[in-house]
């Protein structure tokens, strides 16, 4: 008979911290190989590492600590969904033990937050330390912020578990903590020396929203359904009851549940950022009222509009891999898999949804571009009319359209760029392949910081490039045709499914590198046409494509 | 055997079937139905509920009440045809003497069981019987 | 006791030799079993049998590791179209999406099947009294269990599949269930499939039983014929035995002193020759129900 070992700390809180600690033991594990190892060898590296393996672990270090204050956040974040799949908060078998709400608030808000101070104060002092000299904001400061967003997660997590809009919610939190952030940066005196005043609040606000939210929840204010759902069907009874026409098809039905599901995840963050950031913006151009400094303002934020939905996109990517968020893992779950449609046929729907998602999205972006350019700059938009004559504007739109075309398709690689390996369903085939992404995207950069540092380099890269293109074409090509070949054998796609595919990646492939000649030629830089045309046509997924109806295949016949 | 009841719609055929009965199910509509036509409550030519109908009533498997309609059919009691697309099952006669005492053949048989197990004599059992009768006539006769 | 297995050609479910292990367990071992078109197959067996994972390799959600698997004629895992649209599905946990409104998800449905009646969808939707406007996560288990198994009875399965249906439910909703099944049955042609607990709704329903154990079939056969093929007996021995007796032939032997009941497969003369061997006398017979086959099959393993 095996005994039951007994815990140490007989206690409700030791009983607390030992699940915490069992239930995610390798993540744990894990984070301390990781601050050892860099602890081991940046020491090393003081000597003298050359400047662009300095830029390039920086870079790596910040990733990591982010991802690991990331983890951190969901290992004491405490967040389960109940039995029912209803409600996604609180574990609800810890509030039916006997012991206070308080003492359940604070035991994962003190060890987190313990856990993700000490961590940012061993990556700053003895890791960052020796490569950044100075640094622009006091670990202190930011420790304390990053503080303050760990509590405020947990504390919306905790008291809204019911709420719809809560991710949104957390996101404009966390903005808000952004601001708060900068404030010891922005060369505005009237809110200095308020920081830490500002962020005190924050923080016993945060607590206070825990311990009452839990409360209320225990006392059962959460079951049932939520009072916004009741309110609006109220008010909106026929909208419930109206009679929808049918789907035409099987990929009807399918591209409504994807969109349903995700179609409008994007779209809404990126509209979520643009209303949050646009009146922030706004307010400090008001308080700063320079022109100068205006333009370059308007120069900041164009370029960041211009980069938000192509980087959310990269950080979502296998985010439209998966069928049901509430769901642990990536299954496909029973109901669509009980569906007589070919695997092929899904990935198609995820494929339009994706496409749809990504217009959409730069669809606001343009709607939210002119409004700011109607609304808050007039003025030189009146200045830029008198300039152009009519008949240039309308040049101007349409010359517009193809690199709006272009942001759209390159949301849409980023969309699609993990789906091969989130369809598989298996964790560590999705975990391998993030860690392959930011190692390719790593020697990426370093490759680029090599060039921009050593002439030589530069000038061997240059001249073998064109030949690596047509290298990598060439494989691409040929894995995707395998793969295409072999999905055929085991009928997970239909010939008229690689046709749409290959059909597709062909058009989209020649508009891309077309609108680069087109480009190229205009800038006169006739002898980087080749390379051009070909990067575009590398730019576009095709393997992962191909591979990606046999991921699902995998998943789907276990 | 469980207790049978009339109504007195006559596709509706109220029939109690039992699982924990030793008797397989189909054997115990057989049964069931030859009583009510022995006790006069299904005369001839009366309609028996469809198949389908009278499966979805005592919710039981629809081939179950094919195969105790095909055996009644085979015992003459009920005769099937075709008539608008559906087969109609209509009772035949009045059972006869014999098949009476055919049917009384089991009860028979497990009263004789019990007998035996219990070690009682065979004129012992007839006497028992008698006095039964003799108990149940003035009740039977209200 | 030999199954007499049909012709491929007229099986709707072929299952030959399958065998499938989850790393050291074997959680099907050798199972053979085919289901005749128009008949009811019910499977029984304790929790952890093998019942759900011999139901999910008829949908092709795990593909047989040694041994075939057909629907149809149909491989599952090759040919997921042609089977999956026509085989209806309720799983045991249901397994339906709780955003979605009954609407939502019956319109959802509708689209993958083209025999789709929907003058039925909608009398089921009726008769089962579900409010189309309702989200399913919202709907209580029993709701549940009826939405599931509208959008797989309203384009008319030619094969139904049923994992436990009656799980968690009611008896009032256990009754509609039931008589939905038979509905599909009475239908010409239509094949169900339905693992179960509840055994008198096996017996009641189902033409055949297969019972699972331990991932090996270890009854298969006529629903009536295994019944009799058993029989509860008691014996009294002269003097109480020393310890529990040994019958050549039982499946559970139980009770003290000198009465013992015990159930026992095989005929009566079987039975009263082997009661004799061991100096036993046959004073009582019974034929059991199936629950009770099941117990004693069960417990007799066991040890």
């Amino acid at each position: 008979m095996r005994r039951i070992r007994i815990l140490e700390w007989r206690n409700p809180t030791g009983a607390m911290l030992w699940e915490i600690w069992a239930r995610r033991k390798v993540n744990f594990a894990f984070h301390t190989a990781a601050l050892l190892a860099s602890l081991f060898c940046i020491p090393r590296l003081q000597h003298g590492p050359p400047e662009w393996l300095r830029g390039v672990l920086i870079l790596v270090l910040i990733s990591f600590f982010l991802g690991a204050y990331l983890d951190l956040l969901t290992c004491f974040g405490y967040i389960e969904a109940d039995a029912r799949n209803v409600k996604l908060g609180y574990p609800a078998r810890l509030l039916l033990k006997p012991v206070s709400t308080l003492r359940l608030i604070l035991v994962p808000m003190f060890f987190g937050g313990a856990a993700v101070i000490s961590v940012l104060l061993i990556w700053s002092h003895w890791i960052m330390q020796p490569l950044v000299h100075g640094g622009i904001l006091s670990p202190c400061w930011l420790g304390a912020v990053m503080l303050s967003v760990f509590w405020w997660m947990q504390a919306l997590a905790w008291a809204m578990p019911l709420m719809p809009g809560r991710s949104l919610i957390m996101l404009i939190v966390a903005l808000i903590h952004l601001l708060v952030c900068c404030l010891p940066l922005m060369p505005v005196s009237r809110l200095s020396g308020w920081q830490w005043p500002m962020l005190a609040v924050l923080l016993i606000s945060a607590v206070m929203t825990a311990w009452i939210g839990l409360g209320l929840m225990r006392q059962g204010n959460w079951d049932g359904p939520s009072r916004i759902a009741r309110f609006w069907s109220r008010r909106h009874p026929a909208m419930t009851r109206k009679a929808r026409r049918k789907f035409g098809s099987a990929f009807g039905a399918q591209f409504w549940l994807e969109w349903r599901r995700q179609g409008l995840l994007l779209p809404g963050i990126v509209v979520g950022i643009l209303s949050a950031i646009i009146p922030i913006v706004f307010v400090v151009q008001k308080q700063v009222g320079e022109p100068v400094e205006g333009a370059n303002l308007i120069k900041i934020i164009f370029s960041l509009s211009l980069s938000l939905p192509i980087v959310l996109s990269g950080i979502m990517g296998s985010q439209i891999a998966r069928f049901d968020q509430l769901q642990p893992s990536n299954e496909l779950p029973v109901y669509i898999a009980v569906r007589p449609m070919t695997n092929g046929g899904l990935v198609i729907a995820k494929l339009a949804m994706a496409l749809a998602s990504s217009i959409l999205t730069w669809l606001v972006m343009l709607a939210s571009a002119c409004f700011w350019i109607i609304v808050l700059e007039s003025h030189t938009l009146i200045s830029l009319v008198s300039t152009i004559s009519p008949f240039g504007i309308v040049a101007c739109v349409i010359g517009g359209v193809p690199p709006l075309l272009l942001l759209i398709l390159y949301t849409w690689k980023n969309l699609l760029s993990g789906i091969g390996a989130g369809l598989t369903g298996r964790r560590w085939v999705i975990i391998l392949f993030t860690y392959w992404k930011g190692a390719v995207m790593i020697a990426m950069i370093a490759l680029l910081m090599a060039a921009k540092f050593n002439g030589d380099f530069m000038t061997a890269l240059l001249h073998w490039l064109p030949g690596l293109l047509i290298l990598t074409l060439a494989a691409k090509i040929a894995v995707a045709v395998a793969l295409f070949v072999l999905g055929m054998r085991r009928n997970v796609i239909t010939p008229g499914c690689i046709g749409l595919i290959i059909g597709g990646w062909l058009l989209c492939g020649l508009f891309v590198a077309g609108y680069a000649c087109l480009v190229c030629h205009a800038l006169h830089k006739s002898d980087w046409l080749f390379p051009v045309t070909l990067g575009g046509f590398l730019l576009l997924p095709l393997p992962d494509l191909a591979i990606a109806p046999l991921a699902l295949a995998w998943n789907r016949h276990r | 055997m469980a207790p049978i009841g009339w109504s007195g719609d006559s596709n509706a055929m109220q029939l109690r079937i039992s699982i924990q009965d030793g008797a397989p199910i189909y054997q115990q509509i057989v049964e069931q139905v030859k009583y009510l036509v022995a006790a006069g409550r299904l005369k001839p030519g009366e309609d028996v509920p469809p198949i389908r109908v009278l499966a979805e009533q005592l919710r039981i498997n629809p081939n179950t009440v094919a195969r105790a309609y095909l055996e009644l059919e085979r015992e003459g009691v009920v005769t099937m045809r075709q008539g608008f697309g559906t087969k109609v099952v209509q009772v035949k006669t009045l059972l006869s003497r014999r098949e009476k005492l055919r049917l009384l053949a089991e009860p028979a048989d497990m009263l004789l069981t019990h007998a035996h197990h219990l070690n009682v004599e065979l004129d012992e059992v007839i006497t028992l019987l008698r006095d039964r009768d003799a108990v149940m006539q003035p009740e039977s006769s209200k | 006791m030999k199954f007499p297995s049909p012709s491929s050609a007229e099986a709707v479910v072929a299952i030959s030799n399958l065998s499938r292990h989850f790393g050291a367990k074997a959680a099907l071992e050798d199972v053979s079993v085919f289901v005749p078109r128009g008949s009811v197959l019910g499977l029984v067996g304790e929790n952890g049998a093998g019942k759900t994972t011999l139901i999910k390799h008829l949908l092709g959600s795990l593909k047989a590791q040694t041994g075939n698997v057909r629907v149809f004629g149909l491989d599952p895992v090759l040919d997921p179209v042609g089977v999956l649209g026509r085989v209806g599905y309720l799983s045991e946990r249901r397994d339906l999406p709780g955003w979605m409104r009954v609407s939502e998800f019956i319109r959802y449905s509708q689209a993958f099947y083209p025999g789709w009646n929907e003058a039925y969808a909608a009398q089921l939707l009726e008769q089962f009294q579900l409010d189309p406007t309702q989200k399913i996560k919202t709907l209580s288990q029993g709701q549940q269990a009826k939405a599931g198994l509208l959008t797989s009875l309203a384009y008319r399965p030619e094969l139904l599949i049923l994992d436990e249906p009656s799980s968690g439910l009611d008896p009032v909703v256990r009754r509609d269930i039931l008589e939905a099944i038979i509905r599909t049955v009475a239908d010409e042609g239509r094949t169900v499939l339905f693992s179960s607990h509840l055994l008198d709704e096996v017996e009641r329903v189902a033409d055949y039983v297969v019972m699972l154990q331990r991932g090996r079939v270890v009854l298969n056969g006529r629903t009536e014929e295994v019944r009799r093929d058993h029989i509860s007996a008691v014996l009294v021995f002269a003097e109480p035995p020393a310890k529990a007796p040994v019958l050549a032939g039982a499946h559970a032997i139980s009770g003290h002193g000198s009465e013992w009941r015990v159930l026992f497969s095989g005929s009566r003369l079987e039975l009263e020759t082997a009661a004799t061997q061991i100096g036993a006398r046959v004073v009582e017979e019974l034929t059991p129900t199936l629950d009770e086959i099941l117990v004693a099959r069960a417990a007799r393993k066991g040890n």
